[in-house]
């Protein structure tokens, strides 16, 4: 029972782990450097929006309009190049992302509209935006050239881009754990009600959530779009589904209070390795799909239902059993 | 007679399947634009047919008209370290750098069926397809000719960026510049070479422009198709007005017959994959290839409709 319960754990690194063995044996030449380089450099564009999105869903929030962020983000470093220079544009673009985060803080925390329909509502706004702003044309950035440099790869294995997410990674599992400000984001999608009442800022967390969130998914947008060299109003069209998706594999929960950095890279570590697994072996992208919806509700039913039994088997007779947070 | 040409065709094959061997087969990584798509998966079958053919093995990975899957795509097939990428572009930048690294890796990569812009050049062998300026032209002008040079239109294009859209868009327009003509394009849409997608978007054109319609160009045959079903809720009995299409399928041959369509053109998705691995077998076994091979154009209408066979 208590290997069980150790397993279920750490489960996302099991089905990772589960996940590279199976590819290794059956999948010829999956085992390389190159493909570890870019099944990294494939997950830092899902994974920084996913880290954005983990604060959010453990704090019992939801963010759909990341993937129309991204694009707007994009869009804009790219269209204000020749105006602004390559570094200020990119910074603007950023900016674009917060200043998107900004509003739908506003719109959840100020309007008190649902944060589903919140963001389902401004994704469409700003989809739109990016459609508006280009014409529905894609644009190009004035040098081609820096496209190619920041797509640099380096020791072998390393983009500016799969970094730029390992660090993020890291950090944001630093601040959950060891930090009051992180630990109350779990407090609060715990119980935003009882969270509220022991004096945490519960409306303060989710409006800095929503910024963080559109934040981060700025900044992914902008390297796509840098190292892409070009702006395109359906870049990040079915993002928001897989990053929700990885988060969730991660072992988040969807209805918040419980999650990790470490899971969240796990999740999406292990999207990207069956993606390209599948693809190496020239699976259709809809069975793909099919193979990713599968773990995910195995992943989310083992969660619910097997995981509980353990925990309190392990627990009786020593702790009262929340019931609440169910 | 019969029984020589089989035995001759056995012999080629044989000496085929052995200079193969030979060689080792190559395999050939096809970063298509959807698995399942009125005209993509022809194509995609007739290139593994021919590929089966030519003893080529295909890894074949799908976009699904995403492009941010399709750069990621190519960065697999460098990993798979294939011998050559067939890469359906969906737009006209994005994928410029995993061909720059794919070109690093001296894994040879060609365009099938859409264009990429200037700067691609450099990174690709060949692209092999449709001219699809050329065919907004030929839809230009045949539109002008229903119309008789006058009156207001609507034009459905397909996905935005795309370089196929982008194509047949201008050079519809800038062949109406070109011939002086009267028409007037009321509003351009974008319903992503989709059937449904045309359905809705047409619902609101008919509705805002009504009678104003006098003729309507689609970027291709599905979003036609998804005008008629439109109009026929809106205007029942009443007759379309000329719509001009592109591709040449089934479905809008029988719609010039009945009147519904005026024109479409004739491009077939068999030769397009056909062409692109053809291309790709000549590259791998060193030889040069024309930096662009179009593939033939019909334009049909109801005097020739009979006489042409339809694209699929």
């Amino acid at each position: 029972m208590r290997y069980l319960a150790i397993g279920l754990r750490y489960r996302v690194g099991i089905i990772l782990a589960l996940t590279l063995v199976f590819s290794a044996i059956f999948v010829p030449g999956f085992v390389s450097v190159v493909t570890l380089s870019l099944g990294l450099d494939r997950g830092a564009t899902m994974g920084l929006v996913a880290v954005g999105l983990t604060v959010l869903l453990i704090s019992g929030q939801i963010d759909l309009s990341g993937g129309a962020v991204f694009a707007v983000s994009g869009i804009v470093a790219i269209m204000l190049q020749p105006t602004l220079g390559i570094g200020l544009a990119a910074v603007a673009g950023i900016l674009a992302g917060t200043l998107a985060g900004a509003i739908n803080g506003f719109l959840v925390v100020r309007l008190q509209i649902n944060s589903l329909v919140a963001t389902l509502a401004s994704m469409l706004v700003f989809r739109s935006i990016a459609h508006w702003l280009t014409q529905s044309q894609p644009v190009s950035g004035i040098d081609m050239m820096f496209s190619l440099a920041i797509s640099e790869v380096y020791f072998e294995v390393f983009t500016l881009r799969s970094v730029l997410f390992l660090i993020a990674v890291v950090l944001l599992h630093l601040w959950l754990t060891y930090t009051v400000a992180g630990r109350n984001v779990f407090a609060v999608g715990s119980n935003a009600a009882a969270a509220e009442a022991s004096g945490i800022p519960s409306k303060k967390i989710f409006f800095w959530g929503f910024v963080f969130a559109s934040t981060l998914a700025g900044i992914a947008g902008v390297l796509q779009s840098l190292s892409t060299n070009t702006g395109s109003p359906v870049f990040g069209a079915d993002l928001t589904v897989s990053v929700i998706a990885a988060v969730v594999v991660g072992g988040t929960r969807i209805e918040g209070g419980r999650g990790s950095a470490l899971g969240t890279l796990g999740g999406v570590l292990t999207i990207a390795a069956l993606t390209a697994a599948m693809e190496f072996q020239s699976v259709p992208a809809y069975v793909q799909q099919v193979v990713s919806g599968s773990i995910l509700i195995l992943l989310v039913v083992l969660d619910r239902n097997v995981r509980s039994i353990p925990l309190r088997a392990s627990r009786i007779g020593k702790l009262p059993i929340p019931t609440t947070s169910r | 007679m019969i029984g020589r040409r089989t035995t001759l065709l056995g012999a080629a094959a044989l000496a085929l399947i052995s200079s193969v061997s030979l060689a080792g087969a190559k395999t050939v990584c096809y970063v298509t634009a959807a698995d399942s798509h009125a005209y993509a998966t022809p194509a995609n079958k007739a290139l593994e047919a021919r590929a089966k053919e030519l003893g080529i093995d295909i890894l074949s990975l799908s976009q699904n008209f995403d492009v941010q899957t399709g750069t990621e795509q190519i960065g697999t097939c460098i990993a798979r370290k294939v011998d050559g990428i067939i890469l359906w572009p969906l737009d006209p930048q994005a994928y410029i750098p995993g061909l720059a690294r794919a070109k690093q890796a001296n894994i040879p990569a060609i365009l099938i069926n859409s264009p990429m812009g200037k700067d691609a050049g450099q990174f690709v062998k060949s692209f092999t397809g449709p001219d699809v300026y050329e065919e907004g032209k030929l839809a230009a002008d045949s539109l002008s000719k229903a119309m008789n040079g006058e009156g207001s239109v609507v034009i459905i294009a397909g996905q935005a960026g795309n370089g196929t859209t982008i194509g047949r868009v201008d050079g519809f327009n800038n062949q109406l510049k070109e011939l002086g003509s009267k028409i007037v394009v009321l509003d351009t849409v974008n319903a992503d070479f989709d059937q449904q997608k045309a359905l809705v978007a047409s619902r609101d054109l008919i509705t805002r422009f009504g009678d104003q319609i006098k003729g309507v160009y689609a970027n291709d045959d599905t979003m036609a198709r998804g005008f008629i079903d439109a109009w026929k809720e809106a205007n029942p009995g009443k007759p379309t007005p000329p719509i001009v299409g592109i591709n040449g399928q089934k479905d809008a041959f029988d719609s010039i017959r009945s009147g519904e369509m005026y024109s479409t053109i004739v491009q077939s998705p068999a030769e397009d994959g056909k062409l692109a691995i053809d291309t790709m077998a000549l590259i791998l076994d060193g030889k040069e290839v024309n930096a662009r091979l179009p593939i033939p154009l019909t334009v049909v209408t109801k005097e020739n409709v009979e006489t042409v066979q339809p694209a699929f």
